[in-house]
């Protein structure tokens, strides 16, 4: 309640002064446990802004909709740490200025919500920074164990059974605030490289590149998860990925504005004991 | 007195009409999705859920559906065409909302060209509907002018008794009445009183949204920009509504030879009316969504005297962003015509 | 004795390294198994993790991709960049249930037909081994199967 009053007067200030033009935050939603996202332009609306532990969904996506920053105008926004690692990741791949944007940072425990401080991304390297070191004591996934257990062969059939349900919406890819290009590699096909039907071969595919592009970029806020209409555990993979960078690469996204992509940047020492 | 079956009599029923050469296809819950899929018992069938996540529209228009095989060997091309899979089958437990469904698409898919792939399935499908005894929030049946227990697109309905240990038999179609004949048997006469239907709110009227939709003056309104502003593009709530019907024509092969499929398609996605020269007529997001609702309660109700939708909520219930019909067409209700 | 299983296998490689290796493997008359076939391109650079995707869909029972050594790269660091690639695109097909045996990495140079030559043997035998590749193929058959519902 407190840190929703304290940014609610916080857009309305901005908003005010002209110095945003606009705050991405969170309305109620059409029912009590839901939240949607909302932009609020003037001082009169900022009342719609909520803040509590409902607000998940990582707004992020929304700051490199087409021409939103393409007048130098300054936006706020609403983002917990991993939405702000994907601010960093976006401006890191160029699509981004981060000087337009105002974070209103918040995280939550439980019910309660509190503030971060900080207003541009890079404040708050030294916080993320403090993530990778200390990973929360949100435990791994216990699934995860149990695919590392299976054999190939079992592996392989559990992806396609979960595979096998995917519609080929993409939603996953709309949710993801890493996935903005404009042309995807599904959409493309000249040439084609992998198939546009949702067979299972089909998603099977569609989901090892959706995977890959997001290696070393996600930043696990679970919207693709989430947005998943037949609840394919997208976030084993993603996780799966991070964790596979940070061991080999020592990356872990986000951490600031600056940090080279970790698929776009090599060390000559990097390891190799797979090649032959 | 009337017909009932009662549930512990469903696996004999299973028994009798796959015997009797039925497929037997209902509510099922796997992994952590429910949808209507096939079943060997009863016990399969999850009946106590709202409705499953997946709409019943892919038992008639899957995902994705093989039309034709090619090959091409010197100058010759050789075709070969796929048939939709043949056999009766009987789908029990249908939603009403979801029977409704079926019935509003009937006409598109025949109007000018008879999509076998679509009427082959329907008229080898005995649609067995339970009336409603629970809605969630989303459930807006009554908001387009349908019930708990409409009857539009079934063959059977079946009223819950208030015991909840079996149904009132209502046959409502011949192919209804054959497919109930095998289990005549099964079924006994009874007094027991029926359960009370759902209450679902009527969360809008139909007809001010219509009157708005249909102004020409709206087609341009800010509303919705407004409204859509938050809309990802998903399309997830195309892909689980079961009157949405776009699909895309794909040949996946080569030179040599290939496969010419069905998927599904829809108006919320940039891509759908991408030209060639990279043109797209609707270029934004609040177009596609306007398009949706359009389309919906204008355009289609304008051809097939319908309204393509039938309540079931799904767009609103998947919504990553928690947008949907329901929401859209109350805010137009306030509106001025 | 049943027949033995020849596999179907893809080589992707550079034309600077390995494609001159297996030239030299050809020139100097070496034999080696002749179930490669063989892609040149550029650099290893220009090795999408989307053509090992199309080989296996186009039914390939194994893919080897191959290279100059790190510091020989005709571009400099083409290689590099495939390097930090492939670690994470193995990774993640092993998680999906592809057995890294079936997806081979390594570097021959110019000057190594030998190698060239006893690596696609090794390849052979140990893709003949696992056998044909037979849960990928069972969804290669599914997208020419009828509609099942
Ligand atoms: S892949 Fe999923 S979890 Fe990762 S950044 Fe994208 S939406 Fe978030
Ligand atoms: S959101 Fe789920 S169903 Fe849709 S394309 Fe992604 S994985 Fe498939
Ligand atoms: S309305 Fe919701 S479900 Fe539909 S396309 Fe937009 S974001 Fe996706
Ligand atoms: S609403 Fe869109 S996807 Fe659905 S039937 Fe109409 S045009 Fe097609």
């Amino acid at each position: 309640m407190i840190t929703q009053e304290k940014y609610r007067s916080k857009a309305k200030k901005l908003l005010a002064e002209g110095s945003v033009k606009m705050v991405i935050g969170y309305s109620p939603g059409s029912t009590p446990d839901r939240r949607r996202p909302v932009f609020i332009r003037s001082f009169d609306e900022a009342d719609q802004l909520v803040l509590d532990s409902n607000c998940i969904a990582n707004l992020s996506g929304y700051l490199v909709s087409e021409g939103l920053l393409s007048d130098e105008k300054h936006v706020a926004i609403f983002l917990r740490p991993d939405g702000i690692r994907s601010i960093n990741i976006l401006a890191a791949e160029s699509q981004l200025n981060v000087d337009q944007i105002i974070i209103f940072g918040f995280d939550t425990n439980g019910n309660e919500v509190r503030a971060l401080t900080g207003e541009h991304a890079g404040e708050f390297s030294e916080f993320i920074g403090s993530i990778k070191e200390h990973p929360p004591e949100k435990s791994r996934d216990p699934l995860l164990y149990q695919i590392e257990q299976m054999n190939p062969q079992e592996r392989f059939a559990f992806w396609k059974d979960e595979f096998s349900r995917c519609i080929k919406c993409y939603a996953c890819r709309q949710a993801c605030p890493m996935c903005y290009c404009r042309r995807c590699i599904v959409d493309s096909n000249q040439p084609q490289w992998i198939n546009t039907s949702s067979h299972t071969l089909g998603n099977f595919e569609w989901n090892v590149v959706r995977a890959f592009h997001l290696a070393g970029r996600c930043v696990g806020c679970g919207n693709c998860d989430r947005a998943c209409p037949v609840n394919i555990p997208l976030r084993l993979i993603n996780s799966r990925m991070a964790e596979e960078v940070l061991d080999s690469f020592d990356h872990f996204a986000g951490l600031n504005p600056a940090q080279e992509p970790v698929l776009a940047s090599f060390k000559k020492d990097d390891s190799e004991t797979f090649i032959l | 007195m009337t017909r009932c079956l009662f549930s512990n009599k469903l696996e004999n029923c299973v028994t009798l009409w796959r015997s009797a050469g039925y497929s037997v296809i209902g509510p099922v819950r796997k992994d952590a999705t429910s949808s209507y899929a096939a079943v060997e018992h009863a016990a399969d069938f999850d009946l106590g859920m709202v409705l499953p996540d997946r709409s019943i529209k892919e038992l008639f228009f899957p995902q994705t559906e093989p039309m034709l095989h090619y090959t091409i060997k010197q100058q010759a091309i050789n075709t070969e065409e796929f048939t939709p899979p043949a056999g009766k089958r009987i789908i029990f437990g249908v939603r009403p909302c979801d029977a409704s469904g079926l019935s509003i698409d009937d006409p598109l898919f025949g109007w000018d060209y008879k999509d076998e792939y679509w009427f082959q399935r329907r008229n080898e499908s005995v649609i067995v509907t339970i009336a409603c005894t629970k809605a969630d929030d989303f459930c807006l049946c009554t908001s387009l002018k349908l019930a708990p227990d409409s009857t539009n697109g079934s063959d059977i309905l079946l009223r819950p008794l208030e015991n909840n240990n079996g149904w009132q038999v209502e046959e409502l179609t011949e192919r209804g009445r054959e497919a109930f004949s095998a289990i005549a048997e099964l079924l006994q006469e009874a007094s027991e009183p029926t359960a009370p239907l759902a209450v679902v709110p009527e969360m809008f009227n139909l007809d001010t949204c219509v009157a708005w939709l249909q102004n020409p003056e709206n087609f341009e309104s800010k509303f919705w920009k407004d409204i859509s502003m938050r809309c990802i593009g998903c399309g997830s709530c195309t892909y689980l509504c079961p009157t949405c019907h776009c699909f895309d024509i794909q040949d996946e092969g080569d030179t040599y030879s290939g496969i010419r499929r069905k998927n599904w398609d829809s108006c919320s996605f940039a891509l759908f009316t991408m030209h060639t020269s990279g043109h797209n007529p609707r270029s934004t997001q609040s177009a596609r969504w306007r398009q949706r609702i359009m389309h919906k309660f204008n355009y289609f109700p304008g051809k097939f005297s319908v309204n393509s939708c039938s309540g079931c909520g799904r767009c609103t219930r998947q919504c990553p962003v928690d947008m949907g019909i329901t929401e859209t067409l109350q805010k137009i209700s306030t509106l001025h015509p | 004795m049943s027949e033995l299983f020849e596999p179907k296998i893809i080589a992707f490689v550079c034309t600077y390294c390995t494609y001159a290796g297996a030239d030299l493997a050809g020139t100097s008359r070496l034999k080696y198994a002749p179930n490669v076939r063989i892609i040149r391109l550029p650099c290893t650079g220009r090795i999408s993790p989307m053509f090992i995707l199309k080989a296996l869909q186009k039914g390939a029972d194994g893919v080897l991709v191959s290279g100059c050594h790190p510091g020989d790269c005709h571009f400099t660091h083409g290689n590099y960049h495939a390097r930090r690639r492939w670690m994470v695109f193995r990774s993640l097909l092993d998680f999906m249930g592809i057995q890294p045996e079936r997806v081979i990495f390594s570097w021959i140079s110019a000057a190594e037909g030998g190698k060239f030559a006893d690596l696609i043997n090794t390849v052979t035998e140990d893709i003949r081994k696992l056998g044909p590749f037979d849960q990928y193929k069972e969804l290669i058959r599914e997208t020419e199967a009828p509609a099942t519902l």
